[in-house]
């Protein structure tokens, strides 16, 4: 080897070879490895430079000694560093691997139809209406007659009705306000084609003013097709009392789409017919599709039907003993699967019926 | 219904595409499903006209509304189309010598028939007659038919031409069926007509089924020379019931079932007997005979501004109001509160003041209504406690891993009868299908089909539940929760712990709801036919049955569409009863311990076949009050246990309210219970 005392730059040579090894070090091995090649009482480079030292001159010995031991005493701080580093990252005892999966903890979902129906509960709550549900089996006279359906009327022909070979008694509602026996269904014929049978037995029970929203299962004598289902569910809100009016009507179906469909969604009521309203209206809403300017989901008229409504018919008021020259109201309905199609772009009804997890598992907690 | 734009505008000079117009009337009450180009920017507009407007199913008709939309005058073209005075119209008599003979037996059944008589020569139409009945969908035939349908789609008035020379003793008796009476209607149809039926008869057969059908015997055919053309109006009702009985429904019942104008039929008659010459396809022989005994007078209505106003909620000018309704054809006489309403007779859908006042709103506008809320007069009234009942009951099961189904209120009749007992269902009259036959007696059959939907769709482990009404003919309509559980009841997991559902993962469940509902509840062992025997239990509070749990039977599941081979866990719970054994909704808060408990653990050997819950009440039996908790924490059997014996390990806890136990307390206690178990059930303590 060249001597020492006239080449100072091996300790230069070794300490820049350490520092470029050390940065590659990345484990306890590499480190170890490091240690052995540099300090090893028998190989270490450093250690063989310090053996030298004792065959050198007495002056060179004290400045090459000097030198060595800082050398060495630099590496083994900058092990101890990197040491302690790698210390930090190692995983304390009783690690786990934060990575795999967890337990699975079951969570279903409630349906989307009842998702959709409870929002519109909630809305109506707010703004002060009593929810109400009704028995599904009724009377004729509840579902058709006293909603100025008497027999043979021809939009009797409108809701193709399901009928019972025998009468049965039907569900209990309204006992929380003491609803009386004789408000209950005791020999139901039919199944009832829309929730506004229970316009009839609530005002037959109740005095004005009248404030509900009745929602429930409906039944109609239709195929199941994309856009029909032989029961279904619906919602029917009806307010009485007096100065209600149609301008109430419209303000307060505004409310409510906007509420279900945004603020941006605009509102139109279109003059029709039910028997039990006067005047009546359809309502539609801009097409979701396009927004309005026409496209094949709304027959290219930007509107989509969601409701049907109106004015309390005088008749009805008559066959429940209130007062039509004192009292006015507004009724309003809809099937909460078209709501439900609009709201979630489903577009085959049977969907809701057919109960798949794969379905089912789409919608929110 | 069907109507060319180019018709209507001979009647309504209306600018604008048809797309503009069909735009217009949707939000005046006449909805257009559908715009038909057929050249030269004419095009079919397809109005869907509601079942109270018989009177707009006719171009005039529609005309009208259209006129008073956009403010305009009907042309002489629409010439009848407002109401002439039924008088002057009249014929002065027919004492002029009359081919026919027409006696109106039933003037409450037909309160007028108008005929005539005329020379013909059968043969098509001209074209353009027939490109118009072809626009609105009608089929040509012949150019007397053609009249007839020309006159229905001008003016909505039904006619029909019958061939003299087959009326036998030249006679139109217009009478009842005679029981048994049969005719061939024009469809090639024998009907056997009964006695309310209302035909059009010669002197001896009927040749009509009045308001609905002509017959095939007295048909107009190519050997024709003479004809009588009716033009009548029938009673609404006769003719709706004739047509359901007979399954028939044709362009002239919809019309008359609806409600025709009495005051038509005449006016409709010269229309006809004019088009007749001008397409010289013959021309009228005699007088025109009508049969009127009582002629119809228009109704009248007070119109009164305050009611306009409190039912729309906002006031509408006197002159808009006259503009409105005069172009409707209706007649207006102000009052001192608004005005006295003469209403056309066509008009059959207004009786009453609101009638009027939905005239005014819809062409009026409801886009320029106003939106206003209605106000709280009155505090709501207290909430129903079902509905947040359903609502906990939903939280519970999603959070128990259900998925909420909702399944259809009726099924099919095998399907059913598993749940119900013998001659306990409630079948429908008119099902749609069998597969639809009888209400539900439980929601287990609707669960279970869709549990199997999604086994076949890749899915193992399903949780179902429904909350819905079932039905029996006992029992009425009752409320229920059901829930079906099958594959995992404990998931799968790289750790391990995976297991498939069992009987105590669905009594959990029961339990659970138990809870919710605040029913102190006990599990009893229990039979049903679609459980598994040994593997079914009932929920019972206060001696009363409230739900029943346990595995489906195999056999049950297999006829369900499952695997026989997999359990499935099912429950069902009467949310009525459930309810009334609830402890309701008031609860008082019961002070925290202060004194600490003290547990002693023990190990008995029993007969593998006695309860854990006779265990558990000797022990409470035998134990002071201080006994405050029993917890069976093992059960073994195998090494060790004689043969018919099981080990049951117990954990009993004890706390006084009053002070802390000592060790002698707790011994004196447990030697109370090993006594008890000694003696009762010849235990053995290991
Ligand atoms: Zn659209």
């Amino acid at each position: 080897m060249p001597d020492p005392a006239i080449d100072r730059s091996i300790i230069e040579t070794l300490r820049a070879n350490f520092r470029a090894r050390l940065s590659s070090a990345a484990s306890d091995r590499d480190l170890k490895a490091l240690t052995d090649e540099f300090l090893s009482r028998k190989s270490g480079s450093v250690t063989a430079l310090l053996k030298h030292l004792g065959s050198l001159p007495a002056d060179a010995k004290r400045e090459f000694g000097q030198l060595v031991n800082t050398l060495k005493g630099d590496i083994e701080t900058a092990l101890a560093d990197r040491r302690a580093a790698l210390d930090d990252t190692r995983a304390p005892a009783g690690a786990v691997d934060v990575t795999l999966p967890a337990r699975e903890l079951p969570m279903g979902r409630m349906h989307p139809l009842m998702r959709v129906r409870q929002q519109v509960e909630d809305i109506f709550t707010r703004m002060g209406y009593e929810i109400l549900e009704g028995p599904e089996v009724e009377e004729d006279y509840y579902n058709f007659e006293a909603l100025n359906m008497p027999p043979d009327h021809p939009a009797r022909d409108m809701q193709d009705t399901l009928y019972l070979d025998a009468p049965i008694i039907g569900g209990t509602w309204g006992a929380h306000r003491g609803a009386l026996p004789e408000a209950q269904v005791r020999a139901a014929t039919l199944l009832r084609t829309h929730t506004s049978a229970m316009q009839i037995r609530y005002m037959k029970t109740f005095k004005p003013p009248v404030r509900i929203l009745v929602p429930g299962r409906v039944y109609r004598r239709d195929n199941l097709d994309l856009t029909h289902t032989p029961m279904f569910q619906q919602f029917e809100a009806l307010v009485v009392g007096e100065g209600i009016t149609l301008a109430d009507l419209k303000g307060t179906l505004e409310a409510l789409v906007h509420e279900l469909f945004g603020a941006d969604a605009k509102v139109r009521l279109r003059p029709s017919f039910f028997p039990y309203t006067e005047p009546s209206a359809e309502v539609d809403i801009s097409c979701r599709a396009c927004g309005g300017s026409g496209c094949g989901v709304c027959k290219h008229t930007g509107w989509l039907e969601i409701l049907g409504s109106g004015m309390v018919h005088p008749a009805v008021f008559e066959a429940v003993g209130y007062d039509p020259e004192k009292v006015t109201g507004f009724a309003f309905g809809t099937g909460i699967e078209r709501m439900a199609m609009l709201k979630y772009g489903v577009d085959d009804i049977r969907l809701f019926y057919e109960n798949d997890i794969r379905f089912l598992e789409q919608f929110p907690l | 219904m069907r109507i060319l734009l180019s018709w209507l505008r001979e009647c309504v000079d209306v600018p604008g595409t048809p797309e503009a117009v069909a735009k217009t009337m949707s939000v005046r009450g006449f909805a257009v499903e559908g715009i038909e180009p057929v050249g030269d920017g004419d095009a079919v507009l397809d109005f869907e006209i509601t079942a109270n407007r018989p009177d707009a199913m006719s171009v005039v008709g529609m005309a009208r509304e259209v006129a008073t939309a956009y403010g305009l005058a009907l042309t002489s073209a629409a010439g009848s189309g407002h109401s002439a005075d039924p008088d002057t119209a009249r014929p002065k008599a027919d004492a002029a010598a009359s081919d026919i003979d027409i006696v109106l037996e039933s003037p409450e059944l037909c309160p007028r028939y108008v005929g005539a008589v005329a020379d013909v020569t059968v043969a098509p139409s001209p074209a353009w007659m027939q490109a118009r009945l072809q626009a609105a969908g009608i089929r040509p035939i012949s150019n007397i038919v053609d009249i007839t349908n020309y006159v229905l789609l001008e003016l909505g008035q039904p006619m029909h031409a019958f061939d003299l020379a087959t009326l036998t003793g030249r006679q139109i008796r217009i009478r009842t069926a005679r029981p048994g009476e049969a005719l061939k209607t024009l469809d090639g149809q024998a009907r056997t007509l009964t006695p309310e039926m209302l035909v059009i008869a010669d002197a001896e057969r009927a040749g009509a089924v009045a308001g609905v059908m002509g017959g095939a015997d007295t048909e107009v055919t190519g050997a024709t020379k003479t004809i009588v053309f009716e033009s009548a109006y029938f009673n609404p009702l006769s003719v709706r019931r004739t047509s359901k009985k007979l399954g028939l429904k044709t362009e002239a019942s919809m019309r008359f079932e609806r409600g025709a104008d009495p005051n038509l039929p005449l006016l409709a008659m010269t229309r006809a007997l004019a088009l007749l010459e001008e397409i010289g396809a013959g021309r009228a022989r005699g007088p025109i005979l009508d049969r009127y005994p009582n002629r119809r007078k228009p109704a009248s209505l007070r119109l009164r501004r305050g009611k306009i106003l409190g039912l729309l909620g906002v006031a509408i000018p006197d002159a808009t109001v006259t503009r409105i309704l005069e172009g409707l054809d209706f007649r207006l006489t102000p009052d001192a509160e608004g005005w006295q309403v003469t209403v056309p007779t066509r008009r059959v859908d207004v009786v009453r003041e609101v009638d009027l006042i939905e005239e005014i709103a819809r062409h009026h506008g409801l886009d320029q209504l106003p939106s206003t809320f209605p106000a709280l007069h009155a505090a709501p009234p207290p909430a129903d406690p079902r509905l947040a009942r359903a609502r906990q009951l939903r939280a519970v099961m999603t959070a128990a891993g259900f998925f909420e189904a909702v399944t259809f209120g009726f099924v099919a009749v095998d399907a059913a009868a598993t749940f119900a007992a013998d001659g306990d269902l409630v079948p429908i009259a008119n099902p749609l299908s069998e597969n639809f036959a009888v209400l539900r007696p439980s929601s287990l059959p609707g669960l279970m089909a869709a549990v199997a939907h999604n086994r076949r769709r890749e899915q193992r482990d399903i949780r179902l539940f429904e909350i819905g009404n079932r039905f029996s003919r006992s029992g009425g309509e009752r409320r229920a929760l059901a829930c079906a559980w099958t594959g995992a009841g404990s998931p799968e997991h790289w750790e391990g712990g995976a297991r498939d559902v069992d009987f105590f993962d669905i009594k959990a469940i029961a339990l659970r709801v138990a809870q919710a509902m605040r029913v102190d509840a006990v599990v009893e062992p229990h039979r049903e036919a679609w459980l598994a025997p040994g593997r079914a239990a009932a929920l019972v509070a206060g001696g009363v049955r409230i739900g029943v749990f346990g595995q489906l039977a195999p056999a049950v599941a297999g006829r369900h569409g499952l695997s026989e081979a997999e359990a499935v866990y099912v429950m069902e719970i009467d949310l009525d009863a459930a309810e009334r054994a609830g402890a309701g909704a008031d609860l008082t808060v019961a002070p925290l311990p202060r004194f600490p408990s003290v547990t002693r653990d023990i190990s008995i050997l029993v007969d593998e076949t006695l309860a854990a819950a006779a265990v558990r009440t000797t022990i409470e039996a035998a134990a002071p009050p201080t006994l405050v908790r029993i917890r069976e924490f093992d059960r073994y059997q195998g090494k060790g246990i004689p043969e018919g014996k099981i080990s049951l390990s117990l954990r009993l806890t004890y706390r006084s309210p009053e002070r802390t136990l000592t060790d002698a307390d707790v011994q004196s206690a447990m030697d109370a219970v090993l006594t008890a178990l000694r003696a009762q059930h010849d235990a053995v303590q290991r």
